[in-house]
């Protein structure tokens, strides 16, 4: 069994273990076993936040509606599917932790997918290239990684600047395409001399330049 | 009846506005007692800034509001003096302008944020901050202390600026750095061209370092300088003659890096661009 076909069942039977073919694949592979224990932490704690997490009862309300219009329930009015003491039991707050369990499951999935691409990345690259060209690769899945976040980031300053100085917003997003590519380089150059005391000084001098344009950026939106 | 010619109408119509927009102008004055190494905060959006010194123990300031949009906050605590442009309503930058002059003790910290500015300081030996995202800033006659200049685009200037520690930073400002030298000096833009002029002082540590705009260095026959210059895919120049560096670590290569001192070499000078031409040349 590979680790894909594993993973593919993987949130049908976290609960129960699976079958003999599924546990022996856990017990010989570090990285599904890796994931499927940080999965049951991730659910333990989504457990802890259902008192925090207790939502008005007009947000129930909504989700009982739109299960009605659906046909997957029916109102009181014209019989229940359910009885009267499963009604019970599915009550609001335990309707949540289901929910939680899942919301937190997808995302710990996309996460750890997202961190296996990372790590197969260089693997996938050293035996296709030579070692520089290897870590490059490696680095740039990284990098790729960082920036999805950064474009974020970017796209949010970008935003507070548009609400607060209108006429400054171009520019920001000028001169922050100008330090994206400044640190773009750098990380490019210290990605070839990782051991280069310049090399450094020069990515922390570009990653300067960007935090002294949020800086100036979130000034805009302080009172 | 005479009628009068058009153009005498267009002169009255004229001399209307500008006496309105007069008188849409307001001038505030603010006195205050200022103890030894007093310190002033100025947030100022859009309006010049001009601070030179003053009478010792005493700031004046002036404050020049271009309409009633906007008013001046000003407020003493202790030996820390606040004041920042309140706008009242939306307001146009033209509107919301207001111009600061301060004469202050020569020993009065400053921090000074103004996203248009002008900011001109001179002859404050004293810390100071001084930051605008479009704002140009200039720096003069400045003994000693911790200077830091930001911006986004404006230029910054730096004349006469002795014996300091010195931090610049710009995105796309063109620094100009005329007679300053002092104990740390960094420069860093993204591609702000740095012009330096000047003999780098004695025993300092100077990084002039950027990403994509040229460096320009001129200096006298008499410079004490350890020097290397590097750029990665632009090119290096160099008109002035030092000597070899012999067993150095630094590797050189013609047209990208060289190394070389001056005399005693006693500051230590490194220019850095990744793209950018960097020149070096004797004044």
């Amino acid at each position: 069994m590979t680790c894909a076909e594993f993973q593919a069942v993987l949130p049908y039977i976290i609960d129960n273990g699976g079958n003999a073919e599924q546990q022996e694949h856990l017990r010989n592979c570090e990285v599904c076993s890796g994931l499927v224990n940080d999965l049951k932490y991730i659910a333990e704690q989504a457990k802890l936040l259902v008192p925090m997490m207790e939502p008005p009862k007009k947000v129930w309300d909504g989700i009982k509606t739109s299960l009605e219009q659906e046909g997957l329930v029916k109102d009181s009015a014209r019989g229940s599917l359910l009885s009267s003491s499963a009604r019970t039991r599915w009550g609001p707050s335990n309707w949540l932790l289901p929910i939680a369990a899942a919301l937190l499951v997808a995302v710990g999935l996309f996460y750890y997918h997202n961190n296996i691409a990372e790590r197969q990345a260089p693997t996938e690259a050293n035996s296709a290239m030579a070692g520089d060209t290897a870590n490059v690769a490696g680095s740039s899945a990284t990098a790729v990684q960082s920036a999805s976040m950064g474009n974020e980031q970017d796209r949010q300053i970008l935003s507070e600047i548009a609400s607060h100085a209108p006429s400054l917003s171009q520019a920001y997003q000028e001169d922050l395409q100008r330090v994206n590519a400044y640190i773009a380089d750098a990380q490019g150059i210290v990605a070839r001399n990782p051991d280069d005391e310049d090399s450094r000084q020069a990515l922390m001098e570009a990653y300067q330049q960007k935090a002294m344009l949020y800086n100036m950026a979130m000034r805009h939106s302080l009172p | 009846m005479m009628s009068m010619p058009r153009g005498f109408y267009w002169v009255v119509m004229l001399a209307s506005c500008t006496a309105l927009g007069a008188a849409a102008q307001s001038k505030k004055e603010f006195h205050y007692t200022l103890g030894p190494h007093a310190a002033i905060n100025l947030v100022n959006q859009f309006g010049g800034v001009t601070v030179v010194p003053g009478p010792e123990g005493h700031a004046d300031i002036t404050a020049l509001l271009h309409s009633k949009k906007i008013e001046v906050d000003a407020v003493q605590r202790g030996s820390r003096l606040e004041l920042r442009t309140h706008f009242l309503q939306n307001a146009s930058p033209a509107e919301g302008q207001v111009d600061y002059e301060l004469h202050i003790p020569a020993d009065t910290s400053l921090t000074v944020r103004s996203t248009s500015g002008p900011i001109s300081v001179e002859g404050i030996n004293a810390d100071m901050t001084l930051e605008g995202d479009t704002a140009q800033i200039t720096v003069r006659q400045v003994n000693g202390g911790h200077i830091h200049a930001r911006t986004l685009s404006g230029p910054i200037r730096l004349q006469d600026v002795k014996h300091g520690d010195v931090e610049v930073v710009s995105v796309s400002g063109p620094v100009t750095l005329t007679n300053t030298d002092g104990h740390m000096l960094t420069i860093n833009t993204t591609d702000g061209k740095i012009t330096y002029t000047g003999d780098f002082g004695d025993s300092g540590e100077y990084v002039l370092a950027n990403h994509s705009g040229d460096i320009d260095v001129t200096l006298p026959a008499s410079a004490s300088v350890d020097i290397t210059a590097t750029s990665e895919k632009g090119t290096v120049s160099n008109d002035f003659p030092f000597h070899p560096v012999p067993h150095s670590a630094f590797s050189t290569t013609q047209g990208k890096s060289f190394a070389g001192t001056a005399n005693a070499g006693s500051s230590s000078v490194r220019l850095r661009s990744f793209s950018g031409r960097i020149h070096v040349k004797k004044q």
